[in-house]
């Protein structure tokens, strides 16, 4: 028996998806921006990065599993136009480098509370990539070259 | 109010704007990233006020802190959304859900006239309590309610055509073509 998937099958599942997937991404990017901006010293918050970020790591996670998910389940809705768009490729590439960066090299910078020139780059980077991850996400309605 | 729309958005700039290949989808990716920028702001400042995030910082720290760069964001998000919105102004208009965006921004405007006086301005009122008071609870809970419904709405406007709008372009072209004959 033929299963329909729901996002194709009901004209609302789509856009509530949508609306979740920004959300999420909107949260998380936002969060994540805020400790970037304290380490860079845009923000002068009375909590260190590595308080920021122990504080607001829940909304962190959350944001990025709710827009994880939804986004898988867009996906689901016309997997060939997603995998042969240029702009979704590069929006999944920044978006893998994004998080191995935050929990990685970006998770040491926020733990040392550093604001040396190396703390400040990691930073501009971290916010480049979720810039990126947004620019691409927004791209992929306007160009439909790809593989 | 449609006249307005039908000029402005047939001004050389604003045509420009819609007419062109990726001015568009860029203004409209910076209007998402202040939004994720500036709304990641705005939810500290509500996770703050409702107790669910940064206790380790007094509220006056992360109200007083955050207001200037919340109001860089503000512009620059104001900014971009001015210049899409105006592009399309017609179509935007006759959009139902555009239409909700407009009133949700004049509720954060009463929003902000209500609170301003009992919460934002005197966050240091707010520390002098061993729980938070309700008002700051209330301000920060409606906070999150309106920009979320704002954001819902936003990416809603997209699934709306108005071929309505379409005609008085079409109109307003033939009209402009008649006079040149």
């Amino acid at each position: 028996m033929l299963i329909t998937n729901p996002i194709n099958a009901f004209e609302l599942v789509f856009p509530i998806m949508e609306v979740f997937h920004i959300a999420g991404f909107a949260v998380a990017i936002g969060v994540t921006a805020a400790v970037d901006f304290r380490i860079l010293g845009l923000v002068p918050l009375q909590q260190t990065p590595s308080q920021l970020a122990k504080s607001t790591g829940f909304w962190m996670l959350g944001g990025l599993l709710v827009a994880i998910f939804s986004g898988f389940e867009l996906y689901t809705s016309d997997p060939d136009m997603y995998y042969t768009n240029w702009s979704f490729l590069i929006k999944m590439a920044c978006l893998i480098v994004a998080i191995v960066l935050n929990y990685t090299i970006h998770r040491k910078v926020v733990q040392e509370d550093g604001s040396s020139g190396g703390a400040k780059l990691v930073a501009c980077i971290s916010l480049l990539l979720w810039g990126a991850v947004i620019f691409g996400g927004i791209f992929i309605a306007f160009i439909r070259g790809g593989l | 109010m449609m006249t307005f729309a039908i000029w402005i958005e047939n001004t050389p700039f604003f045509a420009y704007v819609r007419g062109s290949g990726y001015e568009f989808p860029t203004l409209l990716a910076l209007h998402l990233v202040g939004l994720a920028f500036f709304g990641g702001m705005i939810l500290l400042t509500d996770l703050r006020l409702l107790g669910w995030g940064l206790r380790g910082t007094t509220i006056a720290g992360v109200v007083n802190t955050l207001r200037w760069p919340k109001r860089i964001g503000f512009v620059w998000v104001a900014t971009c959304g001015f210049i899409l919105g105006m592009s399309k102004a017609e179509g935007y208009f006759l959009n139902t859900f555009f239409q909700i965006k407009m009133i949700l921004f004049v509720l954060v405007l009463v929003h902000a006239l209500v609170f301003r006086p009992i919460v934002y301005n005197h966050p240091e009122e707010l520390d002098k309590t061993p729980e938070i008071p309700g008002r700051a609870k209330l301000a920060g809970a409606l906070s999150l309610f309106l920009w979320l419904s704002i954001l819902t709405m936003g990416r809603s406007i997209g699934y709306m055509n108005s071929p309505a709008g379409l005609h008085y372009t079409e109109l307003l072209k033939s009209i402009l073509n008649l006079g040149k004959g």
